[in-house]
């Protein structure tokens, strides 16, 4: 049976995936978990979970958004000095390069 | 608690205790890992492969501490391994002999047996009164814990059917007098207690050992072959290991670990960086 195994690095992280170990039960799983992915890097926690639980949206599906114009939606198409505050300014950039990854205008 | 003393202030005859000690401690340990890695790719699944591997690992910096402890000591790594004779190592012949082919119980019993006794050997030298028996115990034992949760583990769930369960009866009624070599006084045993070197006498960790194996093998439905009230001395091998007489197997495996020394033509051993810190 296979497990997927999910790090979190430090505490507040998210956890991330980062492999997987064959193991008859949870048990074992986390067994091996520990010593596959958790020994080697400091290791906040792991979650194991049984391969068969993890439910996939493939591209098809989470194409859904961004097809028609949503450009109000944008913090960047909007003209506001953002000089006034350090996380808006951020937010903003942060906002231009997920446009610019997706390819929108 | 009374300050704790330094290796390097013990007596003459305090420091003999000590040594004879240390060389079990940490001869038990070489000598297990050494026969682990045995297993490394052909455990039955590539994660139990890596888990043994992880222990033989955690088992040979175990036996680095100790060695680094008799070399306070003033022994060099050349004596304490690569150039000391095979007969001067004072490991129990549970850790020598060569695992019954292709039997995966062999490992994970022996590894059971030997876990459960390295566990009570830590909490007596963590009654010492030597800093460098006391230092590495909290660090070995947070190892420790992980290896006896594999093994049990897997005994359990090796002992869940009729056919596992006669693989680990056979494993057990095999090692376990080898295990019993573990606890064989040595001359110096008698001065290793008075000398303060551990809190509990080999005797009474025996009795400790042998309660909690016994009675976590029988709840698996194993029998143990050995009674608490028995006279261990009736149950041992022809050879204990400890004293210097060793199975046949110890100097073939001495001489495979040696093996790579001898053909560079070594003398010494540098240390890689890092270690030892």
């Amino acid at each position: 049976m296979r497990w997927e195994v999910f790090r979190q690095a430090k505490r507040g992280d998210y956890h991330k995936h980062c492999g997987d170990v064959h193991a008859p039960d949870r048990e074992m799983a986390t067994l091996f978990a520990q010593i596959q992915h958790g020994r080697r890097m400091t290791t906040e926690s792991l979650w194991v979970v049984p391969s068969e639980e993890v439910t996939e949206i493939d591209a098809d599906d989470t194409a859904f958004g961004g097809r028609t114009d949503k450009a109000y939606r944008w913090a960047t198409a909007y003209n506001v000095d953002a000089s006034f505050a350090q996380e808006v300014a951020d937010s903003e950039e942060e906002q231009a390069e997920v446009e610019q990854s997706r390819g929108d205008d | 608690m009374a300050p704790l003393r330094a290796l390097a202030d013990l007596d003459d005859e305090e420091r003999a205790a000590a040594e004879s000690l240390l060389f079990r401690l940490a001869d038990d340990e070489f000598v297990i890992a050494e026969r682990y890695t045995e297993w490394q790719v052909v455990a039955p699944t590539l994660e139990s492969d890596l888990a043994l591997s992880n222990i033989a690992q955690d088992e040979l910096g175990h036996a680095r501490v100790w060695f680094d402890a008799l070399g306070e000591l003033g022994y060099s790594e050349r004596d304490l391994v690569w150039e000391r004779d095979p007969g001067a190592f004072r490991h129990s012949t549970l850790v020598e002999l060569p695992f019954a082919e292709g039997d995966w119980a062999d490992p994970i019993l022996r590894g059971y047996l030997y876990d459960v006794a390295e566990d009570l050997r830590l909490d007596a030298v963590a009654g010492s009164d030597v800093r460098e028996l006391v230092d590495p115990v909290e660090k070995i034992r947070s190892e420790e814990e992980y290896h006896l949760e594999h093994a049990q583990n897997w005994l359990e769930r090796l002992c869940d059917d009729d056919a596992g369960r006669e693989r680990v009866q056979s494993a057990a009624d095999r090692l376990v007098p080898h295990a019993l070599t573990l606890w064989v006084p040595g001359p110096a045993a008698s001065a290793i207690d008075s000398s303060g070197l551990r809190g509990e006498s080999l005797d009474a960790t025996r009795r400790q050992w042998l309660d909690t194996v016994a009675s976590f093998l029988e709840s698996l439905g194993l029998t143990v072959p050995l009674d608490p009230g028995d006279d261990p001395t009736e149950s041992l091998p022809d050879s204990v290991g400890s004293d210097g007489n060793h199975t046949d197997h110890w100097p073939r495996l001495h001489d495979e670990l040696t093996e790579t020394y001898r053909e560079l033509g070594r003398s010494d051993v540098r240390r890689l960086r890092g270690e030892g810190t």
